[in-house]
């Protein structure tokens, strides 16, 4: 699957989006952080802290590290507070 | 009286130069707190509602807060509260920095500002009391120009609010600027001008005393620190024109005047492209530990961006050249106009000279050089700018062909970067807003960025939602901190109630401060009534209940489906009101 980094998640990553390998969203998160190891602030367990989100192809957003992902799934990860 | 507070507001008539002080009992300071609910207060007991905001006898409150002057960060803030000329509803604006303690150091939890001087003159209030001096020097003077001029003829102790030159013009939505931010919505830079009141100066340093001195330190401290951690990154490191990037790939980033929700050339506008080009720096408010300000080098000058900014004079107008999104932005502040109202009423006029409504035909989307001219009519409201300095609302009623539909504006109050359509919580919170279409009053967007709703087809169950960031909002503004702390807190009324108490000494709950927030909230919805607000106000433009956001064909939003919305929201907040009308706790005699 595709994941999209925006804002500080792509800071973080230092790439706007990768290609990775996931049956869950836990198991996506538990990717990222050893990937990443600055991203690791950002998740508690195999949740994303309540400071970033994650959206699925752009529809609906989604918590539950049970999710169930799709190989052409695209997960977007941003900060939770989208506002000015 | 209370620890915190003085216990008076300042009232000073302008006309005559005469200020008094007027009492505020224990009472009346723990049922509105400050900022934004005491602001509030203070016009319903002036009858503002009924009053003309640009007539003399029209009252402008700046009101500070219980936690100015305290080492809780972000705490350096003041409310600037009136009635709309933009709207003609309740208009409340922030904004941050010395002002704020300067002015709670003159020895009043507020200043109200009635009357109208002779002559262009700056308010000068300090220790040695009120006096009016001449500001007809500064007549044409950007914001920035009057107040380091200000400053190097009072002193430097001095802080200063002032106008610019859209303000003396009265454009229906100039600012108050202060320190290079603005109180910025529904144009009380208007009000302060038709008093002919450039300035005000204030000096002062009479400090109140705080009931648990120690405790505010712990809690200063820890709150200081957790103020650095993941929830604020954002803000630090890339400041809010980030969420340009991230709305645009959602699809709800407004471009054209609202016709679309995708800015194809936005990439020249993501903070990362403007940084590479545009070297920036750093800054805080005072008292601030955030520091969320992103400056950025403009040939010899420098400009703050904003996301507000950045959607507005860029995709809503379909510019993409940055140098002029960011001269856009750095014009708006030396004229004193707020970026979000310029942009969309210039996005406005746009559209209606491509639909051939407007005989402008210079004006047009995506020329950036039109858009800056268009924003120096307004400031000095010749040919063009004349129309546009009344906003979209008004020159939509002079240009006619229903143009009112594609208007986009709530109560008159322009909308700001948020597409209705693709966040449907939010376009409620847009809706029911009384002052008008809000992101400050309402964050019922951060529930569409949520697993709580499906943000393109939302049900009555967002409505609770909605209502919870706006209960919020209004105890932020009342305390006064600042919003970009929100996701500091984990409980925030119980924490809010833990600062209180450590100020004020009250024993104050967090259920009382749920209680508090609504009764903030009501108290503008009173004052919109006393105005003249009827229900049918609480809507959006035709454009967006009867379109479907073209970029994304599952974003559409019924007339049927939002008036449902809106009906039950009135139907809880009617049920919170009745319910806390029959607590005895209910000061209903704080609601003249």
């Amino acid at each position: 699957m595709v994941v999209e980094f925006l804002g500080i998640p792509r800071q973080r990553a230092g790439v706007s989006e990768l290609e990775i390998e996931a049956g869950t969203l836990g198991q996506l998160l538990s990717n990222l952080k050893r990937r990443f190891p600055s991203f690791a602030e950002f998740v508690v367990e195999d949740r994303l802290g309540p400071s970033l989100a994650a959206n699925l192809n752009g529809d609906r957003f989604v918590s539950d590290p049970d999710t169930p992902l799709r190989a052409e799934d695209c997960v977007l990860i941003l900060s939770a507070d989208a506002g000015g | 009286m209370a620890f915190g507070y003085h216990g008076c507001y300042l009232r000073v008539d302008v006309s005559t130069g005469v200020a008094k002080r007027i009492a505020l009992d224990e009472a009346t300071l723990r049922a509105y707190i400050g900022g934004s609910g005491l602001g509030v207060h203070l016009l319903l007991t002036e009858g503002a509602a009924h009053l003309d905001p640009l007539a003399p006898e029209c009252p402008l409150v700046f009101a500070f807060s219980p936690l100015v002057g305290s080492p809780l960060t972000t705490s350096a803030k003041f409310a600037v509260v009136s009635k709309s000329p933009l709207t003609q509803r309740i208009n409340d604006s922030l904004a941050s920095s010395g002002f704020a303690v300067a002015g709670k150091g003159c020895g009043c939890d507020a200043i109200m500002i009635v009357g109208g001087a002779p002559e262009l003159s700056v308010l000068v209030i300090d220790g040695d009391g009120v006096r009016l001096e001449s500001a007809t020097g500064y007549r044409g003077a950007t914001c920035g120009e009057t107040e380091q001029g200000l400053r190097e003829r009072l002193g430097k102790p001095y802080r200063i609010a002032s106008i610019g030159p859209a303000g003396e013009k009265q454009v229906r939505y100039s600012t108050i600027s202060h320190d290079g931010r603005h109180a910025g919505r529904g144009g009380s830079g208007a009000v302060l001008g038709s008093k002919n009141i450039k300035a005000i100066a204030v000096r002062g340093t009479k400090r109140v005393e705080w009931a648990h001195p120690q405790e505010l330190t712990d809690l200063s401290r820890s709150l200081s620190k957790r103020s650095l951690g993941p929830a604020t990154a954002k803000y630090r490191e890339l400041g809010t024109a980030t969420n340009f990037v991230t709305f645009n790939r959602f699809g709800t980033l407004p471009t054209r005047n609202f016709q679309t929700g995708t800015f194809e050339e936005g990439a020249a506008l993501s903070p990362e492209e403007m940084s590479a080009t545009h070297p920036k720096v750093r800054k805080s408010c005072m008292s601030c530990t955030i520091g969320c300000e992103h400056i950025y080098a403009l040939g010899k000058g420098k400009v703050r961006v904003e996301y507000e900014s950045l959607f507005a004079l860029g995709s809503l107008c379909g510019v993409s050249d940055p140098d002029a999104v960011l001269r856009a932005s750095q014009r708006c502040d030396e004229l004193g106009l707020d970026t979000i109202s310029t942009g969309g009423t210039i996005a406005f006029a746009m559209e209606c000279v491509e639909r051939g409504w407007l005989s402008e035909p210079w004006l047009k989307f995506g020329d950036g050089e039109a858009m800056l001219r268009a924003i120096d009519l307004i400031g000095s409201r010749e040919g063009l700018g004349d129309l546009l300095a009344e906003g979209s609302r008004r020159a939509a009623q002079v240009i006619g062909h229903n143009s009112i539909s594609i208007a986009p504006q709530v109560k008159g109050l322009e909308i700001p970067g948020y597409e209705p359509r693709g966040l449907q919580t939010m376009a409620l919170g847009f809706a029911v807003g009384p002052r008008g279409a809000d992101h400050n009053r309402s964050g019922a967007y951060e529930v569409d960025f949520s697993d709580k709703v499906d943000r393109r087809n939302v049900t009555l169950e967002a409505v609770k939602h909605a209502i919870e960031t706006e209960d919020r909002a209004a105890l932020m503004d009342s305390l006064i901190v600042c919003k970009f702390l929100r996701g500091v807190f984990e409980d925030f009324f119980a924490e809010a109630a833990d600062m209180l108490h450590c100020v004020t000494g009250w024993n104050a709950t967090a259920a009382e401060l749920r209680e508090t927030a609504r009764r903030i909230v009501e108290a503008k919805r009173k004052f919109n009534v006393l105005a003249g607000w009827t229900p049918e106000e609480d809507t959006l433009p035709e454009r967006f209940l009867n379109t479907t956001l073209p970029n994304d064909p599952g974003a559409s939003l019924s007339r049927e489906r939002l008036q449902a919305l809106v009906a039950e929201y009135h139907r809880q907040r009617a049920d919170n009101d009745e319910a806390l009308a029959r607590r005895p706790s209910w000061p209903n005699r704080h609601l003249p």
